[in-house]
């Protein structure tokens, strides 16, 4: 079992792995669930294909990053979506640390998240600020 | 805000059970967002909501507003600043800012009125053509 990984661990610089997650179905209905079926015609609605942009950025982290300590806190996101994932794609997703730092006390781990489709096209990068719990 | 043209709002209604859901549809399964015991610990005092569900909040925002054109390269920078409660109604907003009209300032409010996610919302030129003319595609 790997130990937790704590904020002296992180590396700026440092990749720290890949995940790759397949838009799905599940996906899309998982998200209808909270936010309801879109209204749009056939196809992937825009933002509900954004939202799923960010959820496989969340899935990369939360399956790359781990074991991570409870009580983190996502503190500020940028979030460039290049392209829409279409469903079926497999999408490969880069976890890099970018920075950390302490600041009143708090630790601050900077994250960055690269997806790409299938076909190789950049489809988002996102870059996550947390409050690391320990 | 130093802004101009509002965007129409857009709301969601915040459920333990809508927490639980997103939880699940993310594989973020912190115990911040599940545990009331644990998170009373925490300096949240309390279960939170994701913060990216209120992304997605204003996706859906930026959509019901701009359309598809929108989605053309769409680089969005937020902060959290309050956390999100069970039970909370999340409006999500924004409007268009001075100074530069590719921008708009994206707001993300509680039920109190109160600020949970502040941050800008950078569109593609061709976008701001568009929405600057009161239409959507």
């Amino acid at each position: 079992m790997k130990p937790t990984i704590t904020f002296d661990d992180f590396q700026p610089g440092q990749v720290l792995g890949e995940a790759v997650s397949t838009f799905d179905d599940s996906m899309t209905q998982g998200w209808q669930q909270i936010f309801g079926v879109p209204e749009a015609g056939p196809g992937t609605a825009p933002a509900e294909g954004a939202s799923l942009a960010v959820v496989l950025m969340m899935r990369a982290y939360c399956s790359v990053v781990t074991p991570r300590p409870p009580g983190n806190v996502h503190a500020r996101q940028r979030f460039v979506l290049h392209d829409i994932p279409q469903p079926g794609e497999s999408i490969h997703t880069v976890v890099a640390c970018a920075g950390k730092e302490i600041k009143r006390e708090r630790r601050y781990v900077e994250l960055r998240t690269e997806g790409h489709g299938c076909d190789g096209r950049p489809l988002f990068t996102g870059d996550m600020t947390l409050v690391w719990a320990r | 805000m130093n802004s101009t043209q509002s965007l129409a709002t857009v709301s969601l209604a915040v459920e333990p059970e809508t927490i639980r859901a997103y939880a699940a549809l993310t594989d973020d399964f912190n115990p911040i967002h599940l545990d009331p015991v644990f998170a009373a610990t925490t300096p949240m005092g309390g279960v939170i909501a994701h913060g990216t569900m209120s992304i997605c909040l204003l996706w859906q925002m930026l959509e019901h507003n701009l359309g598809a054109a929108a989605f053309a390269a769409p680089d969005l920078d937020v902060r959290f600043l309050k956390p999100v409660r069970a039970g909370e109604v999340l409006t999500a907003g924004g409007a268009l800012s001075v100074g530069d009209p590719c921008v708009y300032d994206v707001w993300v409010r509680g039920t109190d009125g109160g600020d949970r996610v502040v941050g800008t919302l950078r569109l593609a030129p061709r976008t701001h053509v568009t929405a600057t003319e009161g239409g959507t595609q």
